[in-house]
């Protein structure tokens, strides 16, 4: 294949790529900007969704009842648990932002060795629930990673309608911009942070149930989520939103087509320093206010 | 009046700006103290006086205009080099070593002054630290307390134990920013005596609302409003001065 | 710290040195070789401990210090025929290069965004040693022992495979680091890093350029770890990337917050403790990194202060 259409191919990739990495981020970036907190377990959410539809996929008959199944189960498990997670150890550290880093350190790795327990150390492939290719003349390519990219925006817009149009959305922003004035106007903050730190959890989730067609369901596919996440939310502004969903285009895109002409790990030693030097030279990102 | 012009001053401030996006905290200010003084800058709240001492300490870079220290100047020196020069700040909300004891506290100041050089970086005789450090809580009444934590002090007790960390510090030009604010009567009265003490080794800059303390205090006050000065003399003077009057009824 | 204070304070350290010096005519075969390696990767949370406890810093890239060393001795050792006293000022000179060129770029942000940024650089210096496995041999790793020459000391030529010379080369290595992470904490620096720790501009107006600091606490700390990294290479045999993950840089603050962060012989407690916790439970079972995990979050919820740290503050409050 010549120059041209490995480019449409790393594009296509990227921006699949680019549409799940906005999902995933997004939470991350939400709890961030609300709480002020950095969860280390979001990528733990991600494989569980993962895994969990994997699950679904075993218990219902075909490929598509598994995966409306998992699109309503997986996020509602993974939110309960953030719940807990939230209720047990969040606040009753006080959300201390190095306490926090620790305490999610912890959670990732309790969460990831009894997915390692109860799941097996295997990668599990899950069926697509639909499958056709997008016959290009150079090659095809697969339909369901349209579909996820789809999805992924219905699920962007859904988030932005609940942030921009609903009392929940409105109690959130509120807290994000002042607690202490959102709380003397009657934001219940303990309620919001709890609905945020699980509606981040179920963001990573869907993303999870999103993905496992075209990866596998592997107890360690957290890591390179979490990871990218970050580099997402630094670039594009710890706390902002729409940087956060810049940020991931850019970073998907770049991904895509530095895996596909160089090579994978390459594209995340790039990713990686990229998001060091945006650190560095503008700390609060290229969109967000300026925070420690 | 004709002999403290003759003096060089100690501090002077050049059309002095700080602006925050279109607010002009600090707009055109020239402010010229003279070795030995103790002088006052009072003014409402927001008149921008502690932004106008945060760029003579270095805590901000001013937009504009120059600070001179002994004729040189400092505009651009870096908050520990002007301490090094002698410039002492103490904060308006009191900044100390909570989680250290007083003795710790006052050490980290008093230590500075015997750090010259690479080998005293990497021991000192303590004792020539501890005499500094004592000497310093003796002089602010809290020489029994050097071994307590400094979060166990009372608030006004705290204050006391940042003017000692401040003197440690072997200050020639002294900023104290509201230094009575949260302290009892006795306690005030204390401290005026202190300031006098030490103004008889260094020029003394004081941040204060408390009238009384301005008047017993300073030789010379400075008053600011919406970031200038308004007005300049002695503390009989201002109290008179009309606009100083009806920038303090006017808010 | 006066000097009675002082002499107190080092009778106890020097104790613990001489008593983990005695330990090896007691221990059996199994520990023996164990505690050799605590005391090694106890030299690697030593160095931890002065950039989080001293000095207030928290890094999750402290692998890629540890790993530097390693690789820094270990590539000379297997490809140069490099003897044990070369590879391990080499390992330790890449170390601090290393932690010098990340203090100047990174020490620019504080608090999330520093752990963020460490995180990022460890994860490409690990993501590098994946991709130059030709050099490397990545995960894989390779084995020193047909490389690395005795040592020839006095006239005895010192194998490293002998359990004895493991050992005691280790409890150099920790005593040197337990030593000058004490000297550290009573000298007018170390005074200036808990400063720095406890209330920054309040530091900075009285003196003390902060960045200089930070700088010179990253660069031991990051020395440390590679003196820890090479010792762990040259001591143990092995040198692969697993060492430069990212579990590898959150041990150190297991160990360190489990023993006690900014007491100075928290870090051998933490790291003593864990590795015998990790060993226990992955003779049980496969997830036994649930450990780690457990640990965390009970600290984090019970426990801040760490086993030595609560000690300090009920019994002993002299404790370093």
């Amino acid at each position: 294949m010549s120059f041209w259409p490995h480019l449409l191919l790393a594009l296509l990739e990227g921006t699949v790529t680019a549409f799940v990495l906005a999902l995933t981020a997004l939470g991350l970036s939400l709890v961030f900007g609300v709480m002020r907190i950095v969860n280390v377990a979001h990528g733990e959410f991600f494989m569980l969704g993962a895994v969990l539809a994997w699950f679904c996929a075993n218990l219902v008959g075909t490929p598509v009842a598994g995966f409306l199944f998992a699109m309503i189960a997986a996020p509602l498990v993974v939110g309960a648990l953030a719940l807990a997670a939230d209720r047990l150890i969040l606040r009753r550290i006080d959300y201390h932002p190095e306490g926090t880093i620790v305490a999610t350190i912890g959670l990732l790795y309790i969460i990831q060795q009894a997915v390692l327990t109860l799941y097996g150390p295997d990668a599990r492939p899950v069926a697509p629930p639909v499958y056709f290719t997008l016959s290009f003349p150079w090659f095809g390519y697969s339909g369901y990673k349209l579909v996820v990219a789809a999805m992924s925006a219905i699920l962007l817009a859904a988030t932005w309608w609940l942030l921009a149009r609903t009392t929940l959305g409105l109690y959130m922003r509120a807290a994000q911009q002042d607690l202490e004035m959102a709380q003397a106007f009657g934001v219940p903050a303990r309620r919001v942070y709890a609905m945020v730190f699980a509606l981040g959890a179920m963001l990573a989730a869907v993303a999870g149930v999103l993905v496992v067609p075209i990866q596998q369901a592997h107890y360690l596919m957290g890591l390179d989520p979490l990871l990218l996440s970050f580099i997402v939310v630094i670039i594009g502004g710890l706390g902002s939103l729409k940087g956060t969903l810049v940020a991931a285009f850019v970073v998907g895109i770049s991904d895509g087509v530095v895996s596909v002409f160089f090579s994978p790990t390459l594209a995340k030693i790039v990713a990686t320093l990229l998001v060091a030097a945006v650190l560095v030279i503008r700390p609060g990102g290229l969109f967000g206010e300026e925070r420690a | 009046m004709a002999a403290m012009a003759a003096v060089a001053p100690l501090l002077e401030t050049e059309a002095l700006c700080k602006r925050f996006g279109g607010l002009a905290a600090v707009n055109e200010v020239d402010l010229h103290v003279a070795p030995g003084e103790i002088r006052a800058i009072i003014g409402p709240n927001g008149a921008g006086k502690t932004t106008l001492v945060g760029m003579i300490c270095g805590r901000l870079a001013p937009t504009s205009g120059r600070v001179l220290y002994r004729g040189r100047e400092i505009t651009a020196m870096r908050p520990w080099e002007r301490l090094m020069q002698g410039i002492v700040y103490t904060f308006q909300v009191t900044s100390i070593f909570k989680g250290l004891s007083c003795y710790e506290n006052v050490a980290l100041p008093a230590q500075r002054g015997l750090m010259r050089g690479f080998a005293t970086r990497l021991a000192l005789g303590e004792q020539l630290v501890a005499d500094r450090v004592h000497a310093a809580l003796d002089a602010v009444g809290l020489a029994g307390a050097a071994a307590q934590r400094a979060d166990a002090l009372a608030y006004g007790h705290q204050r006391l134990l940042e003017l000692a960390m401040a003197l440690a510090a072997e200050p020639q030009l002294l900023i104290l920013d509201e230094p009575t604010q949260g302290l009892a009567e006795g306690e005030i009265a204390q401290l005026c005596e202190l300031v006098r003490a030490i103004s008889r080794r260094a020029t003394v800059l004081v941040i204060e609302h408390n009238m009384p303390v301005v008047l017993a205090l300073a030789e010379r006050v400075t008053v600011m409003d919406s970031g200038r000065i308004i007005a300049e003399g002695t503390p009989a003077e201002i109290e008179r001065h009309p606009d100083v009057q009806k920038a303090y009824l006017g808010r | 710290m006066s000097g009675r204070a002082t002499s107190r304070v080092l009778i106890v350290h020097l104790a613990v040195i001489a008593l983990l010096f005695l330990a090896q005519f007691a221990l059996p075969a199994y520990h023996h070789t164990n505690v050799a390696r605590i005391m090694v990767l106890a030299g690697y949370a030593l160095g931890y401990n002065i950039l989080l406890g001293y000095t207030g810093l928290m890094s999750l890239g402290h692998a890629m210090f540890f790993a530097a060393g390693m690789y820094g001795a270990g590539l000379p050792v297997y490809y140069l025929g490099l003897g044990a006293a070369g590879a391990l000022a080499a390992g330790i000179a890449a170390g601090v290069l290393l932690a010098a060129v990340f203090g100047l770029i990174a020490l620019r942000t504080s608090g999330v965004s520093f752990l963020i940024v460490s995180l990022m650089f460890a994860q490409a210096f690990y993501l590098a040693s994946l991709y130059f496995n030709e050099i490397t041999l990545g995960d894989q790793g390779f084995i020193l022992s047909g490389h690395l020459a005795p040592l020839e000391f006095g006239g005895a030529s010192l194998g490293f495979h002998e359990p004895a010379v493991k050992y005691n080369a280790a409890l150099l290595l920790f005593a040197a680091s337990l030593l000058l992470s004490l000297g550290l904490r009573v000298s007018p620096i170390g005074r200036v890093l808990i400063a720095i720790r406890e209330n920054e501009e309040r530091t900075r107006l009285f003196g003390y350029d902060s960045f200089r600091y930070k700088l010179l606490s990253l660069v031991l700390s990051g020395g440390l770890a590679a003196a820890a990294g090479a010792s762990y290479a040259l001591l143990f045999s092995y040198v692969g990337s697993t060492f430069a993950s990212i579990l590898f840089s959150i041990y150190p603050l297991l160990w360190t917050l489990l023993g006690g962060i900014g007491t100075l012989l928290g870090p051998l407690v933490g790291t003593g403790l864990m590795f015998y916790l990790v060993d226990v439970a992955s003779g049980m079972t496969s997830a036994y990194l649930l450990v780690v995990g457990v640990v965390l979050v009970v600290l984090v919820l019970w426990f801040p202060q760490g086993i030595l740290g609560t000690v300090r503050a009920k019994w002993l409050p002299w404790l370093p």
